[in-house]
């Protein structure tokens, strides 16, 4: 199924973004009218419903998914360090530019230019100036899985990787380490939006659909129960809706968060890598319910590069992006990259699903294999193969475990707790049974994608630390020395340096063995 | 000139003794003392320090013209930690690393002429080492359990204490070519350092005539 907004939305949207973009220290535009509510229902797993399609994503926004993977109206520039605001002001003037904002948790400027401009021309144009270090257009990231059905399964995922003997070593970390999630949100606190919802509509390449307006409504929230514990989060923050509730309205960042640290031995649902240590929400990207909602930012290229900053400087020391994108290079996310491990973080980078696309090069994977503490993570699948999504290149660094339901059906997919997705997505079967959403149900779905990969590799990575060993850089070489070659021998494109061994990177080195 | 020559050649330099020990003797012995590895950097990232005790016993039998022959075995172990090495910082996994060497030693040497009281000697000979290896939550595939074959000169003094009783003290070196191996889970081959061997001062506690 393919959505899409109505022209009607976009005039909201769009407003509301130019109201907010221009300064990001605006309050966000939610109403939370209360943190009480029933604990979250857990559906178990669904494994009787039928295949959903695919999740749609808008894409007829000016501002929002118009077609092109960036954002209108804007572009970002990082000048070089020593450039005066008058010679900053010239190039603006010449550029046709109408005015420039400094965002927080960001060492580049959002260059307001005209809606009608070419953001890829203008930034082009911004590029050539001697004093700028560099400029692009405002592309947004989008999480890195393949929809799937949702089915019951085992995990396999851990005994691929021989977790269970890894936990011997290091029962899950504890909660001094704390690990980003850069993504969607988490289901990581109960609460009741009170929003109105408009009338937008969607269209499937056939069929326009008009959904109503809702009015005004109560959108309950819930923590994930096999997430949420005592002192599980922390610092939580929403770019997307410039607040500090970066609440999940997708699902995606639920699932990665649980493959990262899903409560273990507790007696309900499904495992996770690091399952002692602590959440780090940070919400980056936005999904079909965040745009309908009006949310004022969008997931672009300097959102993303503020989240990444932001995660490090409130202590987070593993950071997880199972998101990217293809398209022209992000310097900005480079440097964000760059500050991460400079300051002591490691990043997990999901490499990509685009493979059978023609598979384009993923950023900000692609910076992966230039800096050290920064790791690019492929996918397998049961059958310890690269999954066929997987994007392959020079770029790409490890395996992990995100599933291949191709070659294993559903229950080939990685397992973990998110949302009900009969809940959310109330606009797949049309107007008629359309309603509001609700993100207090939940169930154990099947996911593939590097995005379910990357979380290992995080999670991994937590372990490391808590085992010893502090540096970033320190961490992948660990990762890389010890694990399972696969594929072509020694390191190659599309296996990196092979399937993770945490076990043998948590033993590390004896004196003679 | 290899070092088996340079042994031979100090050991035909050595003058002829004049003290009567032309008879056949057997002798039993208690030591400890402290191991300096060869492989210094491996061991100080194991265990803290390149060195530490060793305990051990043996048999010596006094043959004619001063020479002897021993048969010594010594236990080393001690308990660190699992490490990973990157760009020469050793990070601790806090991974529990127990090490266990017990060599065998055959020593051939010569009694020189004493000093006052004290009996001056020199050997050389050859070991059997037996290197063990394990860790916290391993399996047997982990560990390691190998032996080495080795070889080393000593030189020492012994002084008698009471009529069936005396003491010593010596200094060895020894080598083991290739004890550590060059597995990829190895710290000695992240430093290159495959020897076994050290340098071992000892105090003796001798028994019989």
């Amino acid at each position: 199924m393919f959505l899409s907004k109505s022209a009607g939305v976009l005039t909201v949207v769009t407003l509301a973004l130019g109201a907010v973009a221009a300064q990001d220290t605006a309050p966000g535009f939610r109403a939370f009218i209360s943190d009480v509510t029933l604990p979250g229902i857990d559906n178990g797993v669904r494994d009787a419903d039928a295949p959903r399609p695919p999740r749609p994503y808008p894409t007829d926004l000016t501002s929002r998914s118009s077609g092109v993977p960036y954002l209108r109206g804007s572009i970002i520039v990082k000048f070089r360090p020593g450039t005066g605001p008058v010679a900053q002001q010239a190039m603006l003037a010449r550029a046709g530019a109408s005015k420039m904002d400094a965002p927080s948790y960001a060492d580049f400027n959002i260059v307001t230019i005209d809606d009608n401009a070419d953001p890829e021309v203008t930034a082009a144009a911004f590029a050539q100036q001697p004093d700028v270090e560099y400029a692009q257009a405002r592309y947004r990231m989008h999480p890195m899985f393949v929809p799937n059905d949702p089915l019951y399964s085992q995990q396999w995922n851990y005994p691929a990787i021989d977790m269970e003997h890894a936990w011997d070593l290091n029962p899950g970390a504890t909660s001094s380490i704390v690990v980003a999630v850069i993504d969607s949100g988490v289901a990581y606190r109960n609460a009741v939006l009170r929003r109105s919802v408009p009338a937008w509509r969607a269209s499937n390449g056939v069929t326009v659909f008009s959904f109503p307006a809702l009015g005004v409504i109560d959108i309950p929230f819930a923590a994930a129960p096999d997430l949420a514990g005592v002192d599980r989060f922390v610092a939580p923050r929403d770019f997307i809706w410039n607040d500090t509730d970066p609440l999940d309205l997708d699902g995606h960042g639920t699932h990665v968060a649980g493959t990262i640290g899903q409560l273990t031995n507790n007696n309900m649902g499904v495992a996770g890598m690091a399952f002692n240590v602590r959440i780090m929400p940070v919400k980056v990207v936005d999904s079909l319910w965040d745009d309908v909602l009006g949310s004022p930012f969008e997931g672009t290229d300097d959102v993303v590069a503020r989240g990444v900053r932001y995660a490090v400087d409130n202590g987070a020391k593993v950071l997880n992006m199972s998101i990217g994108r293809s398209g022209p290079p992000a310097p900005l996310l480079q440097d964000a990259l760059i500050y991460a491990t400079t300051h002591g973080a490691f990043v997990s980078v999901a490499a990509g699903n685009d493979f059978e696309q023609g598979n384009p090069t993923q950023w900000p994977a692609a910076y992966a294999n230039s800096i050290q503490g920064v790791v690019a993570v492929g996918s397998i699948g049961r059958d310890r193969q690269r999954a066929y999504y997987s994007s392959t290149g020079s770029y790409v660094e490890l395996m992990a475990p995100g599933g291949n339901q191709r070659a294993g059906g559903t229950t080939g997919g990685i397992l973990q707790q998110t949302f009900d997705f009969n809940f959310v997505e109330t606009y797949v079967n049309g107007p008629a049974r359309y309603g509001p959403p609700r993100f207090d149900i939940f169930a154990y779905q099947f996911f593939q994608g590097t995005s379910m990969a990357a979380p290992h590799v995080s999670g991994f990575a937590a372990l490391l630390m808590q085992q010893g060993i502090t540096s970033p850089a320190a961490v992948e070489a660990a990762m890389e020395q010890f694990s399972t070659d696969l594929g072509p021998a020694g390191r190659d494109d599309q296996y990196g340096y092979g399937l993770i061994n945490p076990r043998a990177s948590l033993r590390g080195m004896g004196l003679a063995k | 000139m290899t070092r088996a020559s340079i042994v031979a050649a100090l050991l035909l330099l050595l003058p002829a003794s004049s003290r009567a020990q032309n008879q056949f003797s057997i002798r039993g012995f208690g030591d400890a003392g402290l191991t300096v590895f060869t492989a210094t950097q491996s061991f100080k990232a194991i265990l803290g320090k390149p060195s530490g005790p060793v305990f051990g016993g043996g048999v010596e039998a006094g043959l004619p013209k001063h020479l002897f022959l021993s048969l010594a075995a010594s236990r080393f172990r001690r308990t660190g930690h699992r490490v990973f090495v990157f760009e020469g910082q050793v990070f601790n996994l806090n991974v529990a690393d127990t090490i266990t060497i017990t060599p065998l030693e055959l020593t051939g040497g010569y009694r020189f002429h004493s000093w006052g009281q004290i009996v001056p000697y020199a050997g050389a000979g050859v070991g059997w080492l037996k290197y063990e290896e394990t860790s916290a939550h391993s399996t047997a595939a982990d560990d390691a359990k190998t032996t080495h074959t080795g070889y080393h000169l000593l030189g020492g003094a012994e002084i008698p204490l009471q009529k069936w009783l005396a003491a010593a003290v010596d200094a060895q070196w020894s080598s083991v070519p290739n004890g550590l191996g060059d597995a990829s889970t190895s710290v000695a081959s992240v430093y290159h350092e495959h020897d076994l061997g050290g340098f071992t001062l000892r105090a003796k506690i001798i028994l019989g005539r």
